[in-house]
């Protein structure tokens, strides 16, 4: 419990340190927000003339703090950062206002698709790999292993934009169409019966997965299986053979957070290869689009989540390996 | 572990993965003399000239009549000229309509894409992309991260504290987040990725140097040297870290690795740095357009180049590993 605290202090010590990393860059920035946000809007409000975007650019400056309301002199630097530091402890990161509520209903209509994704990723990596890695630990030295994990290491090298390119065209553009190649339902599905519409579900997201746990997998096999030979080798494995499986787990414990950095990053380019709707799509526009706060809110909510997730795989391996004390 | 470094060094000589490394670090470094419409060497009334070479090091060359090098070639020589072509006699940007959508073949090696370009000049330039942006990060990273680490791991206290802390954070960044974000915050620049890759690669070093000065600490010889009254600084240098070679090169070969998948991937996105020739990320782009509409090799023949790349990472990253290879040696 106490380290568990602990863990939790550090983790506001670090939240705080971002964000002051992040009001710098965001701060520092070569690109003009306040000109960006006005391009953006041209479509839905046009501008009469030259003075009237003027006009708009400066009210959007004052709006986010870069000019001082009274004298349109532009405020001193620690003035915005305590500014931006207050918006930021509300978790405000595009700043005030609209751009605020609009940045989180735009994170909010798009994580359940990626916490699905990856969350089934995980469960097919954990689900396959660890009893994959344990028979080969199981085997290793012989022919039929060396092979194995050979083809595990190239699985585990292939880039995940290279592999989902590869599946697409393979069983779903090009040759085979067994699968669909984008979206998350058949357009017509939302009349369907809910069994029917589940399977389509799933027949939308056998490739997307598939892609996105082939890294984790390969990483995971290779771990455990690294972990029961070694076990094996001691004196004790063949008196104790129940316990190799504890000890090929632990490893495969403390590999669970290190996996989140792998599956945000491949979201980000799975669901871009097979338009699906959620915060990697979304982090990928944000780039396109150089919307700094957006990226920002998003590379904060992924360190964010990486962090906890080893807080749990530390607590895990404790479990799992009682030798284990956690600092 | 004290022997370990000459039997890294044997070991890493058979491996055709450290050879495939080597190549394609060289090509990448000499892409332009390897291959380049422009010839390697001429001579002309006795007189030597390496235009290609000059090229590799960023030199423009002309043809001797002042003009294009393809109106040149083409036209009837005198008989005091003699030519020679590099190994690949393509221009990677130069379009042949003639060659468009190729098979392999004595002229084009690995054929042409649609826009009937050779498809080896590509790839052989796609490597200058490793050795402008990966290999250079990796560099840095690893002086930065074994700088870092050695001194948390000798200073301890406070410095090592801020290190640690340091490293646990970055350990925590997605790192194509953070790779589309330094894209976004500075459009296509090559040196921005470059820094953002040093930013996300060095603490793996720093970790691994750390970790082995602890063990090392106690050890018997670095205790002689302390009582030598050598200094922590040369102790380090000259007695310690040439124990830790195996591990930093392990680090720097899955480095090395990330790397080349972050830029393709932000390449393969079409956010990678912008420059003259296409990255193996840019190109993998276009075979991804081409690939649905049968033409498959403009996919192939770049993927099987960075699949190997990366695959060879790895092989030399185990190579190196003094007492890793557990169970499978």
């Amino acid at each position: 419990m106490r380290t568990l605290l602990r863990r939790l202090l550090w983790l506001v010590a670090m939240l705080l340190g971002i964000t002051f990393a992040t009001f710098a860059v965001i701060d520092l920035a070569p690109v003009d927000r306040a000109e960006l946000a006005v391009a953006r809007a041209a479509g839905d409000r046009a501008f009469a003339d030259l003075d009237d975007r003027q006009r708009a650019i400066v009210l959007l400056r004052i709006q986010h703090g870069m000019l001082d309301p009274a004298t349109l002199e532009p405020t001193p630097l620690w003035r915005r950062y305590a500014l931006w530091l207050g918006n930021a402890a509300q978790l405000r990161f595009a700043g005030p206002g609209g751009d605020h509520a609009a940045l989180w209903a735009r994170l909010a209509q798009a994580w359940p698709t990626t916490a699905l994704l990856g969350g089934l990723a995980l469960l097919l990596a954990f689900g396959v790999g660890v009893p994959l890695g344990v028979r080969l630990g199981g085997r290793a030295g012989t022919r039929g292993e060396g092979l194995a994990s050979a083809a595990l290491l190239a699985l585990g090298a292939l880039p995940e934009f290279l592999l989902a390119t590869v599946l697409l065209t393979v069983f779903g553009a090009a040759w085979l169409h067994w699968f669909p190649v984008s979206g998350l339902s058949t357009p017509a599905s939302a009349a369907w019966p809910a069994w029917r519409q589940f399977v389509d579900l799933c027949h939308h997201l056998a490739l997307p997965v598939a892609v996105l746990a082939a890294g984790p997998l390969a990483l995971v096999a290779r771990f455990v299986r690294d972990a029961v030979a070694r076990a094996d080798r001691q004196p004790w494995a063949d008196a104790l053979r129940a316990r190799l499986r504890r000890h090929g787990l632990a490893p495969a414990a403390t590999l669970a957070g290190s996996l989140l950095p792998m599956l945000v990053g491949g979201s980000v380019v799975v669901e871009n290869a097979f338009a699906l709707d959620g915060l990697g799509h979304l982090a990928f526009t944000a780039a396109a689009e150089r919307d700094l706060p957006l990226l920002l809110a998003l590379v904060v909510l992924g360190s964010l989540a990486t962090l906890l997730a080893y807080a749990f795989s530390d607590w895990l391996h404790a479990r799992v390996d009682r030798r284990v004390r956690l600092p | 572990m004290s022997a370990a470094a000459p039997a890294v060094r044997g070991r890493l000589s058979r491996s055709p993965a450290c050879w495939l490394l080597a190549i394609v670090l060289l090509v990448g470094a000499l892409a332009p003399a390897v291959a380049n419409g422009v010839p390697l060497a001429v001579r002309e009334r006795g007189a030597w000239s390496f235009p290609a070479l000059g090229e590799a090091f960023g030199r423009p060359s002309t043809a001797p009549d002042g003009g294009g090098w393809r109106r040149w070639l083409q036209a009837p020589r005198a008989d005091d000229v003699a030519v020679w072509m590099p190994l690949v006699p393509h221009d990677p940007l130069a379009t042949d309509a003639s060659a468009a959508g190729a098979g392999p073949s004595a002229a084009h090696w690995f054929g042409c894409d649609a826009a009937g370009r050779d498809l080896l000049a590509r790839v052989v330039h796609g490597a200058r992309g490793v050795v402008a942006v990966a290999a250079p990060a990796v560099l840095l990273a690893a002086l930065l991260g074994v700088w870092l680490g050695a001194l948390a791991g000798l200073r301890r206290g406070v410095v090592e504290a801020v290190v640690l802390r340091l490293v646990e954070l970055v350990a925590c960044l997605p790192l194509l987040l953070f790779l589309l974000f330094a894209s976004a915050w500075c459009g296509g620049s090559a040196t921005a990725l470059r820094v953002a890759l040093v930013a996300l690669l060095w603490p793996a070093f720093a970790r691994v140097v750390r970790g082995e000065l602890l063990a090392l600490a106690e050890q018997e010889f670095v205790r002689t040297a302390r009582g030598l009254g050598l200094s922590h600084g040369r102790v380090f240098w000259r007695h310690v870290l040439p124990q830790l070679r195996g591990q930093v090169a392990t680090t720097a070969a899955f480095a090395l690795a990330a790397a080349v998948v972050g830029e393709s991937t932000l390449s393969f996105l079409g956010l990678g740095p912008n420059g003259a020739s296409p990255t193996w990320g840019a190109l993998l782009r276009d075979g991804a357009a081409a690939a649905p509409l049968g033409a498959w090799r403009p996919l192939l023949v770049p993927a099987t180049a960075l699949v190997a790349l990366v695959v060879a990472c790895h092989r030399v990253a185990e190579r190196c590993q003094p007492d890793a290879n557990g169970a499978r040696a």
